[in-house]
């Protein structure tokens, strides 16, 4: 393994750590919670239905704690080590700021992932254990949130290196609602004819579509994801991913630290 | 008052092992009209193998923005600097080096012995070689029994020894310490000047930034004066002090100001019973005399030398607080 591999595998686990210690998986709790009072709650409906409900409520738990995650630790992955100097006594090793970034980057993407995986195992459990079938399929709802989740931390990255926490969180959830209203947006000139085109067609060039992560209600209704769109998605995400992470890496590596 | 250690340091040489010329940096100001603050101007300097330079200066005089810059944490405007024989912008030098920050915050999150297990892994270390040298640096640090507990409950004086820890975690030939003193009671002061101490022996190269004089004073081979981001002087301590007495320190009891024969002496403090006379070198048999034959009694003699701190007093004054009492100023320069 290279040195430079090695050493942003590092600040990943080290990253996972933080989040781990930092309670952030505290969410899992919630969705257990969440999970066993749907079980119960659906026992009434008739079996179509809620299987259906309950893994609506599932993947939309996962998103939701998924997006909350990304966006809250995200921002704060970066800016905080500026504002505490924690980095400070990092950079002065042979740790590049390249990796460090990277390393961050890689570390809540685990950290999401693990959640992810912890949840889908939960919603599998519920499943099995009212009665209803637990369902491989749910996967190729989850896979894609899972990227569209690593290009929100992205962006929450990036804007962390340019700004404070606090305003960095607040332009990354403008630009999730933003990315999944993009279709709206995208129409919104046949709505509301006086809005500028030019600024539609800014605002859905410089984010990027959400919706196109979103699996959820197909694959809740037993509709198949088909693996062409899968890895299409893929690429969509791995090229937004790229660029967003690129530009915040750029940012962070010429900043200075006073 | 501590005494600059006699002798030159052990393994000291005339090898530069950190070279800077014209290193430049100025801080952006203001939002709506920017102009530029000279942080750092044309810092020429050079430090030898083996030796500990101590940088001192007032508060905002460029000596963290040295440090920073040297570390990369900082990109110089102009000027250029090579360490251990390697540009500043290569990483090649920093397997050799270490670096504590100004009150280093450490990931509260981690016990010492995980921060520097992380740190190990930074150098390339293997695990176990990362294991002996966590239990090696928390013993020299004194942290051996708070190994497992979280930073998070450490006061600020082991907080800064588990940064000097991690500072020590790849044995580096080269030291940068920014203010390595501070927020450390007597105890921590004492463990950390003995270390440094203890680094010289060892042959490490060491630049410190201090405000603390007295510190520089009992550790540093040679001193380099910042004052508005100039370097206005450097050199050996004996040299910049001139460390001839300057007067004589006598202590005695049953006496006062105006007791005949005393009128040599150039200050009186009285506290209680006892005085403290500021006296020059040839009237210290006269004074003494006149003690003793006004009944009182000589409990104390001490020849003065001038301190690092008188020298910025004297040379410096005006750019240290604008304060014209002189005790005003030394108290702008700490503790020491």
């Amino acid at each position: 393994m290279g040195r430079g591999l090695s050493r942003a595998l590092a600040v990943a686990a080290n990253t996972f750590r933080e989040t781990v210690r930092e309670r952030v998986l505290y969410n899992l709790v919630f969705f257990a919670i969440l999970m066993t009072l749907a079980g119960l709650l659906l026992g009434q409906l008739s079996i179509r239905q809620d299987e259906k409900i309950l893994k609506d409520i599932g993947l939309a738990a996962m998103d939701l704690f998924g997006v909350l995650i990304a966006v809250f630790i995200g921002t704060g992955l970066v800016s905080k080590e500026i504002e505490r100097r924690s980095l400070y006594p990092l950079l002065a090793k042979p740790l590049s700021r390249s990796e460090f970034f990277l390393g961050k980057f890689a570390g809540l993407g685990f950290t999401l992932l693990v959640n992810l995986s912890v949840m889908l195992l939960g919603l599998l459990l519920t499943l099995g254990a009212t009665g209803r079938r637990p369902d491989v399929g749910l996967l190729t709802a989850v896979y894609p949130l899972f990227l569209g989740l690593l290009l929100v931390v992205a962006f929450a990255m990036l804007f962390s290196t340019l700004t404070s926490s606090t305003l960095a969180a607040v332009l990354t959830v403008g630009v999730v609602v933003v990315g999944r209203f993009a279709d709206v947006i995208r129409g919104m000139r046949e709505v509301l004819p006086g809005v500028p085109q030019q600024l539609t067609k800014a605002l859905f060039a410089v984010v990027p579509n959400f919706a196109n992560f979103d699996f959820k209600s197909q694959v809740a209704y037993g509709e198949a994801v088909s693996a062409g769109i899968l890895a299409w998605v893929t690429l969509y995400a791995a090229a937004w991913t790229l660029i967003v992470l690129g530009l915040g890496l750029a940012s962070f590596r010429s900043r200075d630290f006073q | 008052m501590p005494q600059p250690e006699a002798g030159p340091a052990v393994g000291a040489s005339r090898e530069p092992v950190l070279v800077t010329k014209g290193l430049s940096k100025s801080y952006r100001t203001g939002h709506i009209i920017q102009g530029r603050r000279p942080a750092l101007q044309d810092l020429d300097l050079e430090l030898h193998r083996g030796e500990i330079l101590g940088y001192v200066g007032p508060n905002g005089s460029g000596k963290t923005t040295t440090l920073k810059l040297l570390t990369g944490l900082l990109r110089p405007d102009r000027g250029e600097a090579t360490i251990l024989g390697e540009p500043l912008a290569s990483r090649a030098w920093r397997m050799r080096a270490g670096y504590l920050p100004e009150n280093p915050y450490l990931y509260d999150y981690l016990t010492p012995a995980e921060y520097l297990d992380y740190v190990g892994r930074l150098f390339g270390l293997a695990r176990e070689k990362r294991r002996e040298r966590s239990r090696e640096l928390l013993a020299l640090v004194g942290l051996e029994r708070s190994a497992g507990l979280p930073m998070r409950r450490f006061s600020k004086g082991m907080l800064q020894r588990a940064g000097l820890a991690q500072a020590l975690v790849n044995d580096p030939e080269l030291l940068f310490l920014d203010e390595p003193m501070s927020g450390l009671d007597p105890i921590g002061r004492r463990l950390v000047r003995d270390l440094i101490r203890g680094l010289r022996k060892a042959g490490k190269t060491v630049l410190f930034s201090t405000h603390i004089l007295a510190d520089a004073e009992a550790l540093c081979d040679r001193v380099a004066v910042l004052r508005a981001g100039r370097l206005v002087k450097v050199g050996p301590l004996g040299e910049l002090l001139r460390l001839d007495v300057t007067h004589m320190e006598v202590l005695a009891s049953g006496v006062a100001a105006g007791t005949p024969g005393l009128e040599a002496a150039a200050r009186i403090d009285a506290v209680g019973d006892r005085s403290r006379l500021e006296i020059d070198e040839h009237s210290l048999g006269r004074v003494v005399n006149a003690i003793e034959a006004a009944g009182g009694r000589v409990l104390g003699v001490q020849p003065v030398r001038r301190t690092l701190e008188d020298y910025f007093v004297e040379e410096m004054g005006g750019a240290v607080a604008g304060g014209s009492r002189r005790e005003d100023r030394v108290g702008e320069w700490g503790e020491g």
